[in-house]
């Protein structure tokens, strides 16, 4: 990985991957489950704080996600979520437990996953058709394979399908040759969404990937990945803070909470609820879907810690509204 | 409060000029300063005729004319009476060092390529970092004229030793200037590119460079002076042509009539490159704003 980051959470990113035993994940076996999506197997992690002490993130965390789910991790500010997503990612490494992705361990960033950040997901030296050409272009051609004469080709058919995807997006043609900076964020958004799509990864993360737009624009733009979704049924980690959306897009909520107020004290899976697939929305029955969203924040502020499958919460969830426009 | 439009107030910082008075203010202290010239070589004229100290309008039209259109004292070449102004200028004093002193900046300039490279390592891969970034902070700290013996006595004093120390006293600083820049290239573009499939190769070179490129080109037009400064303490030492050489002769001659116009054609030269640097940046990444 790189060095020299800028931003406080890429320090921390960093930090944590140089603090962290190297053997933790190379170590790692077979996946158990070869057929799941993402597996994690008790994670941890800790970051130095001081000389002798460390800050507990994540504890024990164990989780499998099926190929075709839409999870979405939610949770409080700093309950680590973002954290578990980098770590699926391979940007860090847990200081124990192990993540497979795809059936095989992860222990750097690579190709399995699609990554839409919240922000800096396009690169701005390049134009909306350049950043969707990008990713398969270097997948099948590095630099000397440019110049043979099947690249020509294949860089048509790319183009075709960003095109393709453009417009899948509600981008128009004309986009294509405009640079990020000259895009709304929403528009970005889509470019980015878009851009991933291309890549046809085994899972998509998306980290707090809506949280910087309007409320418009986040509407439409969660209308449109849950559309896609419905469509491709990639598998996607989406990380968010808010409920509403979690319940929205999601088949399945895993909300994250600290145990403790301690630093030793991590955050666990407090919560782990299955959906209905075809969604939920504030349409149709709006104060069930309010109680919903009270429940899930009860948990996510770590007044009680459930595992998998509540038989209360498995006995209400049907009964939500399965459609219509999110909060 | 006073709107923005009606306040006059120089001290005023919501207070804007207008466009023509804001023209007039950047021509100001250019005509104070020529203003200031002219009325201090016509006093000393007046005390004496020939002073050469501050020369006069005659003096310094003799005196660029003489840098333009006639070789240098130590050429063997004499035009023709009949060269035309053409033949004489590319024979000329000016031309002639210019040439010199240009050929050494250029090929100082391509050799910070490898330095721009390094940094880009430095910033970018940790094991560059862990090897070379503490030695070329180090460095940075040493005063590079401090070297100039040294350099004279391993290079000679021909052309690669003032390369040399153009080299050594621009490279440690622009090193480290582009290592901050790729560093503070956001993570999430490394990681998206990894995502992307691409190679270390692909991460550097094609995503980071290219993001960084604008701001290189930026920096090397602010180190433009440090570079012409070095070049010029090497000349003024040791050096056969060039236009500090030249500048240090006149001096010894009293010859500010051509001391001053090869002043002003260091400071043209400089911003014609910084010009052109600026064009082409603009040019060349148009996604860039900065």
């Amino acid at each position: 990985m790189v060095s020299g980051l800028s931003t406080p959470s890429a320090k921390t990113s960093l930090q944590a991957l140089n603090s962290a035993p190297a053997t933790a994940v190379a170590a790692a076996g077979p996946c158990p489950d070869p057929k799941a999506a993402v597996r994690i197997e008790h994670v941890g992690v800790s970051y130095p704080i001081g000389k002798n002490h460390r800050r507990t993130v994540l504890e024990d965390i164990s989780l499998t996600i099926d190929p075709g789910e839409f999870v979405v991790l939610l949770g409080e500010t700093g309950c680590g979520k973002s954290t578990l997503l980098r770590m699926i990612l391979g940007q860090e490494r847990p200081i124990s437990g192990n993540i497979h992705v795809g059936g095989s361990p992860v222990s750097r960033v690579d190709a399995r996953s699609g990554y839409v950040p919240q922000k800096y997901a396009l690169f701005p030296d390049r134009t909306v058709l350049g950043n969707l050409t990008m990713g398969p272009e270097t997948s099948k051609y590095h630099i000397l394979g440019r110049l043979l004469p099947s690249f020509r080709a294949f860089r048509r058919e790319v183009r075709e399908e960003a095109y393709r995807q453009l417009n899948h997006m509600g981008l128009q043609r004309s986009d294509a040759n405009k640079y990020p900076h000259q895009l709304s964020g929403g528009m970005q958004q889509r470019v980015a969404i878009a851009q991933a799509l291309m890549m046809k990864n085994r899972v998509l993360l998306m980290d707090e990937a809506f949280s910087a737009l309007d409320p418009a624009t986040r509407s439409s733009l969660q209308r449109l990945l849950r559309s896609v979704w419905s469509e491709t049924r990639p598998t996607v980690v989406f990380v968010t803070h808010n409920t509403a959306e979690a319940l929205f897009l999601g088949t399945r909520v895993i909300v994250l909470a600290r145990t403790g107020r301690e630093d030793h004290c991590g955050s666990r899976v407090a919560l782990d609820m299955q959906l209905p697939t075809s969604g939920m929305s504030l349409r149709g029955n709006g104060q069930e879907f309010l109680d919903l969203v009270d429940h899930i924040e009860h948990f996510s502020r770590g007044d009680r810690a459930t595992t998998t499958a509540d038989p209360e919460l498995e006995a209400t969830t049907p009964a939500f509204p399965t459609d219509g426009d999110p909060l | 409060m006073a709107t923005l439009a009606s306040s006059a107030n120089p001290f005023d910082i919501q207070a804007r000029p207008n466009r023509l008075l804001a023209q007039a203010l950047s021509c100001l202290f250019f005509v104070v300063c020529i203003g200031l010239y002219m009325h201090t070589s016509a006093s000393r004229h007046r005390e004496n005729p020939e002073d050469r100290v501050v020369p006069n309008a005659t003096q310094l039209a003799a005196g660029i004319h003489a840098s333009v259109l006639e070789p240098a004292e130590e050429d063997d070449y004499i035009p023709a009476d009949t060269a035309s102004k053409w033949e004489r200028f590319r024979h000329s004093m000016i031309v002639k060092d210019t040439i010199s002193s240009g050929r050494r900046f250029f090929i100082a300039l391509a050799l910070l390529i490898p330095a721009v490279l390094l940094a880009l390592h430095i910033g970018l891969f940790p094991w560059f970092g862990a090897g070379f970034l503490r030695f070329v902070l180090f460095f940075d700290k040493i005063v590079a004229l401090s070297l100039l013996p040294i350099l004279f006595i391993v290079f000679g004093i021909d052309e690669w030793s003032k390369i040399a120390l153009i080299v050594i006293g621009v490279a440690p600083t622009m090193i480290l200037d582009v290592t901050n820049m790729v560093k503070a290239v956001p993570q999430e573009q490394i990681v998206k590119a990894f995502t992307l499939d691409a190679n270390n190769f692909d991460v550097a070179y094609r995503v980071v460079f290219r993001q960084v490129l604008p701001q290189v080109i930026n920096s090397l037009r602010l180190n433009l002076k440090p570079m012409m400064l070095f070049l010029f303490a090497g000349e003024m030492i040791a050096a056969s042509d060039g236009l500090a050489y030249r500048i240090a002769i006149m001096r010894r001659h009293m010859g500010m009539d051509v001391i001053l116009p090869y002043v002003l054609w260091v400071a043209f030269l400089l911003f014609l490159i910084d010009v052109s640097l600026r064009i082409l940046n603009k040019r060349l990444h148009p996604w860039f704003q900065a």
